[in-house]
């Protein structure tokens, strides 16, 4: 049985009329065992190759070849199916026409579902919303699955559906499955495949060559079977009559879960985390309290880890109204260093776009403050990407110069590493 | 039902089967849709929606965090329930610790008060009292609120006094020169209470906490006293007194240098003090002395919760004149002391020990000219 812990970082003392508190809360699970063999249900796996037009020979080719080697690290017993899609969605394994539309691994149904692979040829268009619309139909057909995850791969724009249709089938999509999205090329939209992955609690990066689509498939599976866990649920209670500011997830990578609470009562709201594996994850709380006197304390918010209706860690975000300027004055360094990170994420994105859309004076002013941010939390690797996009002249004020000559795969990697964070621990 | 899948064959690539379709736009829609994904219009759904998740209990919240407490208390703020983690589940208010406030009274003449004050959110004093027959045994400690777990430190500290000091006490025989016996009994209870205060130091703190010490032990008609910070020893009778103790606080170093005590008090670092208990402290030797009063009166023993509104023996002992105006209960007094101390704003822990000097039932043989006060030199 997985184990949860939790600790919380912040500086509970606020000042006479204080009322916003900050938090970071870690979440650590253990013990979480592979999906689909801890008792608590199955696991199914949808791999969904892009199989449009655009693929050409070479995508193609390399992306046959990452689907295999994808079925190679689905354990034995997971439920699976093979999606082809273009500007529609196509079952491809198993081969049948009605019923389950998943079945479960073993040597035969590998080889054979490896043996339809190997038919694809790229041609058509490219409509995502159908493809994740048929893999909810897929997992719906199968009673009693637990971890529901895909992989998703594509190389291009959704040009045959509208937004608001990809919006739809993402709506209908929420809190069934789990969504690991990969972009091969530089052909994609970077926001367009960053909306799936967070709206369907997954990842989001880039491929830049076809060589490297197999290792990154076997990762992806490998770690979704290590996901044991299914379906955690953050729960945040505040006391009544206060305000929850935010609540962010900020590591590994920042995902704003403000809009994303159902109600569990009428001063609890619960938070979808998806599966986890053993890992940490960092939530940063913020809430609005009524101020009250001086020696006063009280909890601004429990926030708690729950899977069914089991709450399995929680930890106690404290208020404590003082007039030592010395206690209520000191900002928690691990409140600090994730304002930062998730300030970075925001800039780079935004810098991005206005790149994109011609603007170079907004676009220099954000990727300069994210360098600053980047250099001020010690995220190499935001700043060794930035690097690629701008000349720095100076990273401590966040002096920059956008680089002539950019490769494209530099800036959208740049843009789908944006969310990552580093930790710190004071 | 279940929907038709739309397959992949390798011979017949992209062959559709007929999906159901929007009556209003033509488009097609997903069997279990119950809304045209094209055009927004309602259709009739052929297959079953996927489950929403389960609504989860509410009430079942706690129960793998904690035996709820079988005592569960009611919130004094919004009358909501006091959860297993100390809070109120409805306005997050903290439900008041037994360390908040707490009294003792080991003697009907031996009494004390120890209390979070209004503005400190924790209380990092700690009191600790012991009567038998004619002698008594008084501790304050004050916990250093800049340390953390000052709490911890003073706790322990109040703990390792009162039982060096007891022992000492139970094991001297009568007519032992107690005054000698004292002096070097402080001496090793403070060395004993700074091994106490370290031993619940964690390793890692970087913050180490500490605590001050006074104490005072009554036997018959005479009175031994000790203290380290600025916590107080007061003898006080009718209108006036004497205070015993002398602070090692930046206060008492001006005063020392000749400046009067009501504006060196005043001084911004005036409560910034030089000794203290603790990993970090560099002299743990207690100022000790002996007094034997001239009238009887009340031995005071306080933190600077109390004394930070009445520094001077005479106005202390006008307040305590007040308590004391409509009982002769020494804890009934103490409390009153301390309401008196949170009327005035309350902004430090306070606590109060008193008891009666000479004991009442020591015999009475005050002369009018022996009263004494002896400074033994601090030793090292």
């Amino acid at each position: 049985m997985a184990e949860f812990s939790s600790a919380v970082y912040q500086n509970e003392f606020l000042p006479d009329g204080g009322t916003d508190v900050n938090a970071i809360v870690t979440v650590r699970c253990t013990g979480a065992g592979s999906a689909g063999r801890t008792g608590s249900g199955d696991a199914g796996e949808i791999i969904v190759v892009d199989t449009s037009g655009s693929m050409g020979m070479t995508n193609m080719q390399a992306a046959k070849q990452a689907a295999m080697v994808a079925l190679d690290n689905i354990l034995d017993g997971t439920y699976f199916a093979v999606v082809a899609g273009n500007h529609k969605a196509y079952l491809a394994y198993p081969k049948v026409q009605s019923g389950p539309g998943m079945v479960q691994m073993n040597a035969a149904t590998r080889a054979e579902a490896k043996h339809e692979i190997g038919y694809f040829r790229a041609e058509g268009g490219t409509a995502m919303g159908t493809w994740l619309s048929l893999c909810r139909m897929l997992f719906a057909s199968i009673a009693g699955l637990a971890n529901k995850h895909v992989i998703l791969l594509t190389d291009g724009e959704n040009h045959n559906e509208t937004p608001q249709q990809l919006d739809l089938a993402l709506t209908s999509c929420t809190g069934q499955f789990q969504v690991d999205a990969r972009g091969i090329g530089v052909d994609w939209q970077v926001p367009e495949i960053r909306k799936i992955a967070q709206t369907l609690l997954g990842s989001v990066d880039i491929i830049p060559h076809p060589s490297q689509l197999s290792a990154v498939f076997a990762d992806l599976m490998r770690n979704s079977m290590a996901r044991g866990v299914a379906n955690a649920e953050l729960r945040v209670w505040i006391p009544q009559g206060a305000q929850v500011l935010f609540i962010r997830q900020v590591s590994p990578t920042v995902e704003d879960l403000t809009q994303r609470g159902t109600p569990v009562n009428q001063l609890t709201m619960s938070y979808p985390t998806g599966s986890w594996a053993d890992e940490e994850r960092d939530y940063h709380v913020s809430i609005r309290l009524p101020a009250k006197t001086v020696g006063q304390e009280q909890l601004a918010a429990r926030v708690q880890l729950a899977v069914g209706a089991e709450l399995l860690t929680q930890g106690l975000v404290k208020a404590k109204w003082s007039a030592d300027t010395n206690l209520t004055a000191q900002i928690n360094p691990e409140v600090a260093h994730y304002t930062g990170q998730a300030e970075l994420a925001q800039v780079i994105q935004e810098g991005l776009a206005a790149k994109q859309a011609g603007d170079e004076v907004t676009a220099t002013t954000k990727l300069g403050r994210a360098v600053q941010l980047a250099t001020e939390t010690g995220n190499a690797e935001a700043t060794s990407k930035l690097r690629k996009v701008v000349d720095i002249t100076d990273a401590r004020t966040g002096t920059v110069r956008l680089r002539q000559a950019v490769e494209k795969a530099d800036e959208m990697a740049l843009d789908t590493a944006s969310t990552k964070t580093t930790r710190i621990r004071g | 039902m279940t929907p038709e899948w739309p397959l992949w064959s390798a011979e017949h690539p992209a062959e559709e089967s007929e999906p159901p379709r929007c009556p209003s736009c033509g488009e097609p829609v997903t069997p279990s849709a119950s809304f045209c994904e094209s055009c927004g219009a309602a259709v009739t759904p052929t297959a079953p929606a996927p489950a929403p998740a389960e609504p989860t209990e509410a009430s079942s919240q706690t129960q793998r965090l904690g035996v709820r407490n079988s005592q569960a208390a009611t919130c004094t703020s919004c009358g909501g329930t006091i959860d297993a983690d100390g809070y109120c589940t409805t306005c997050g208010t903290k439900a008041p610790s037994p360390q908040d406030h707490y009294r003792q009274s080991p003697a009907d003449w031996v009494g004390g008060v120890c209390d979070r004050g209004l503005q400190h959110s924790r209380n990092e004093d700690a009191l600790g009292l012991w009567a038998d027959g004619e002698c008594a045994v008084l501790v304050v400690c004050d916990g250093v609120s800049s340390s953390t777990d000052a709490d911890a430190a003073s706790g322990a500290a109040v703990q390792a006094v009162r039982a060096g000091l007891v022992d000492t006490v139970a094991a001297s025989a009568p007519g032992t020169d107690l005054a000698a016996v004292m002096a070097v009994a402080f001496v090793d209870v403070a060395a004993a209470a700074n091994q106490a205060i370290i031993a619940v130091t964690p390793a890692e703190a970087a913050n180490a906490p500490s605590a001050t010490v006074a104490a005072a032990v009554v036997c018959g008609d005479e009175m031994h006293f000790a203290n380290l910070g600025d916590s107080r020893v007061y003898f006080l009778s009718g209108g006036d007194g004497v205070l015993l103790s002398l602070d090692d606080s930046m206060a008492q170093a001006f005063i020392d240098q000749g400046m009067e005590r009501s504006e060196a008090e005043a001084l911004p670092r005036a409560h910034a003090i030089t000794k203290w208990l603790g990993r970090d402290a560099v002299d743990i030797v207690p100022r000790v002395g002996s007094y034997r009063p001239t009238e009887p009166g009340w031995v005071l023993v306080c933190s600077d919760g109390l004394w930070n509104y009445a520094s001077t023996p005479a106005e202390l002992a006008a307040q305590l004149n007040a308590a004391a105006a409509t009982t002769a209960d020494p804890t009934l007094i103490a409390a009153g002391l301390v309401s008196w101390a949170n009327a005035q704003g309350g902004r430090d822990n306070i606590t109060v020990a008193l008891a009666r000097c000479p004991a009442p039932s020591a015999p009475t043989t005050l002369e009018a000219d022996s009263s004494t006060v002896e400074e033994l030199p601090e030793h090292g």
